[in-house]
């Protein structure tokens, strides 16, 4: 039974667009296979991890009968991937085993029921609908998705927090010692709700949303959301956890207010991190009027200093950071200048930009 | 260097439990009583003990007394099924910090003397008596057993039975050759005649199943394994179970009485009462998750531990058990932070099957006394949510 026929880019995409959610490791082993699912002309590439689900329908099938089963989907997509990019593919599903052919190239793959593929059922019910373009919410991810904590055992850091209020989202992520936050407004008015995002959802929308004023559908429903761009329907479980208090942690007047070239300071700080201690990282800022001079040392006793000249007329400071936490910051921005907030050596660092209010973010310091 | 003839004592307290409880309900000697099931609600008051009879729950005999095994009951039997064969035998929940208490109190007495004691679980020990007799004799050895069954009744009100032999492995065997409140003492010499008589399945280590191998093949005794080939052993068993069982049978076992062991995990399960739903009975499964964490933070706190690695446990209904675990930066004695690393497990199985058990381990386990104190010449990372 003849399930596609295209130019294989035509199949590869849509595979390419859900398969990375699947997990190489799991229990159940129909959770490696993709679901491919064909309805009249709608072709439909399904694949989950029981937390997350992608599907990618387009309106590309050919053959009269309707058919949904599952196979690899890492086989398929490195199948896919090893022709050439000229070749015409075709799919035909004969007793229980899918054949791909291309040219002279032949493949016959296993393929399990579909109707053992667990499915998440998109949330039913009253919940938060907003509407946005994929690049404002792609932007705004990239400014705080690297804050996010990586498997620490406050199973709440390890996501992102998406805060819907007024009319405005904004999304806050933490490891605990850093902060990231970024806020953006929204058409309407909305009641708050705050929910977190599992990582790894995070890193695929950041991966799949384009630059482009398309738009972006967002759904919160109980414990789920649903992204809806493009092709793409994305549902995902939420963390269930208490975020801790964001707003408590972003400090409010801070004398020492600094301006920098974030390029320049980006710099410096790469060249004194190569001789920071490699397990703690530490880099000493030490500001004085007009300069701030970086100064880090490793555990061989070599030692690198850096000045700039910055927009400062303070008292002087002396406090340390992790490098790492700054890199970040600086990395992840594209504005030209920053300023930074500083209280006195043992306080947080408020990073900001001088034309974006809705952008902070807050580091602690570091006792080198 | 031949090795001289070691005197080894396995010390396995008679009917331990069931023996705890008749120290506290003595009107009960001479009936039949079992130990199991959960600790009572209420204390029993007077003499209105529960009988078998009527129980309906999941739980298993610990321990029976020796006219409770006359029926037939025997520790690891489902209570239900007890009640068939000895309706009228009194049921007493376990009180496992009772005999706890007891454990401690019959092990000092014996290692006051005999210092070279294992600790093989609650209620046995092995002993090495080789300095303590150094002549080997029987007389002696008889001599040490009646001080060590002495000393065990005065610290306890308890009775043991004891075996001697040259190692471990038959002294195991012999102390439960004359129980309750026996003696056996086997030299080499007296294998053929004590030890080939008896059943293979007696040799701890040869389980049902391989019993029943054995027996398939028409291996009875433990003298007929004795006369097998060891390579048609080896043959129907693998190398190192055929080789074993051929060592067995001829009473060689040269491992060491360990004195000194230093756990590699400590753990806490819990089997409940009924299988509870992960989502439905959240709350309760959630209620016992903490108490366990509590338990087990209270264990590492009482023997002087901390753990790197948290891992937990789970059975379900389908008696599939998984388990995960998850890798601390420091190590912890923290129920809180047990309980979030064995949360965190938690969320790594998928949970779609009814839970009969929940088990939560610290592993990786290091002294308390051994934790480096934070030096001030490390950089101290400030945290945002101190």
């Amino acid at each position: 039974m003849l399930l596609f026929t295209a130019p294989r880019d035509a199949l590869l995409a849509p595979l390419q667009s859900v398969s990375g959610i699947v997990e190489k490791r799991h229990t159940l082993p129909i959770l490696s296979n993709v679901l491919i699912e064909k309805k009249g002309d709608a072709l439909t590439l399904l694949a989950t991890d029981i937390e997350i689900q992608i599907r990618n329908r387009t309106t590309a099938a050919l053959g009269a009968d309707d058919v949904a089963i599952t196979v690899g989907a890492r086989k398929l997509q490195d199948i896919l991937r090893a022709l050439p990019d000229t070749a015409d593919v075709s799919l035909t599903l004969d007793d229980k085993r899918i054949t791909l052919k291309a040219g002279k190239s032949r493949f016959q793959l296993q393929t399990l029921p579909a109707a053992d593929y667990p499915r998440l059922a998109p949330p039913e019910g009253e919940g938060v609908h907003f509407t946005t373009t994929q690049k404002a919410f792609k932007k705004q991810l990239a400014q705080v998705q690297y804050a996010m904590a990586q498997q620490d055992i406050r199973y709440y850091l390890n996501g992102l927090l998406l805060v819907v209020a007024g009319d405005m989202l904004r999304m806050v992520a933490t490891d605990g010692h850093r902060l990231a936050y970024a806020a953006s407004p929204l058409v309407g008015d909305y009641a708050r709700t705050d929910v977190i995002l599992p990582r790894k959802t995070v890193v695929e929308l950041a991966r799949q949303l384009a630059d482009s004023d398309d738009a972006l559908e967002v759904t919160i429903v109980g414990n789920q959301i649903v992204f809806r761009f493009g092709h793409i329907e994305l549902i995902s479980k939420l963390i269930d956890g208490k975020f801790p208090d964001y707003e408590r942690v972003i400090p409010q007047g801070h004398p020492k207010l600094v301006k920098a070239s974030r390029l320049a300071l980006l710099q410096s700080l790469q060249r004194a991190a190569i001789l920071t201690n490699e397990k703690f990282r530490g880099v000493r800022l030490m500001l004085s009027e007009g300069s701030l001079k970086l100064v880090s040392t490793n555990a061989e006793q070599e030692e690198a200093q850096e000045e700039l000249e910055v927009d400062y007329s303070g008292d002087a400071l002396d406090i340390g950071f992790n490098v790492t936490y700054l890199l970040d910051v600086l990395n992840n921005l594209s504005a030209n200048e920053i300023e930074i907030r500083f209280n006195d050596g043992n306080a947080s660092a408020l990073f900001g930009l001088a034309d974006d209010p809705d952008f902070k973010y807050v580091v602690m310091p570091m006792r080198i | 260097m031949p090795s001289l003839p070691r005197s080894i004592a396995h010390l396995d307290m008679d009917a331990f439990f069931a023996s705890v409880e008749l120290l506290r309900y003595p009107q009960l000697r001479g009936k039949a009583v079992v130990v199991g099931g959960r600790r009572a609600v209420a204390p029993i008051e007077g003499d209105d003990f529960p009988h078998l009879r009527g129980y309906s729950g999941r739980g298993v005999i610990t321990t029976a007394t020796y006219e409770a095994r006359a029926l037939g009951v025997h520790s690891g039997m489902g209570l239900m099924k007890a009640a068939q064969l000895a309706p009228d035998a009194i049921l007493l929940p376990a009180d496992f910090d009772a005999y706890r208490h007891y454990s401690r109190l019959f092990k000092a007495a014996a290692r006051a003397i005999a210092p070279q004691m294992e600790d093989r679980g609650i209620d046995e020990i092995y002993l090495d008596l080789s300095a303590l007799n150094p002549a080997g004799s029987h007389d002696g050895a008889r001599a040490l057993a009646l001080e060590l069954q002495q000393a065990v009744r005065s610290a306890t009100g308890l009775s043991c039975s004891i075996g001697i032999a040259p190692n471990k492995l038959l002294a195991k065997l012999c102390s439960d050759l004359d129980k309750p409140a026996g003696i056996t003492i086997v030299a080499a010499d007296d294998i053929p005649t004590r030890i080939w008589p008896l059943p293979a399945k007696r040799i701890n280590g040869i389980g049902p199943k391989a019993a029943a191998r054995l027996e398939g093949l028409g291996i009875a005794t433990i003298g007929q394994l004795a006369a097998a080939d060891p390579a048609w052993l080896q043959a129907h068993f693998g190398s190192r179970y055929g080789q074993w069982l051929h060592d067995a049978a001829h009473g060689h076992d040269s491992r060491p009485v360990v004195t000194e062991s230093e756990p590699k995990s400590l753990s806490r399960e819990t089997t409940f009462e009924r299988d509870l739903h992960p989502r439905q009975d959240k709350a309760e499964l959630s209620a016992h998750f903490t108490r366990l964490c509590e338990q087990l933070a209270a264990d590492l706190a009482r023997k002087g531990y901390l753990g790197k690695t948290i891992g937990l446990k789970l059975r379900f209904d389908n008696f599939r058990t998984v388990t995960r675990d998850q890798t601390l930066p420091a190590p912890t004695g923290d129920a809180r932070v047990i309980r979030r690393a064995a949360g965190e497990c938690a969320r790594r199985v998928p949970l779609e099957r009814r839970i009969r058990l929940l088990g939560v381990r610290a592993s990786a386990l290091s002294r308390r006394d051994a934790q480096p104190e934070a030096s001030f010449a490390q950089p101290l990372q400030a945290e945002l949510f101190a």
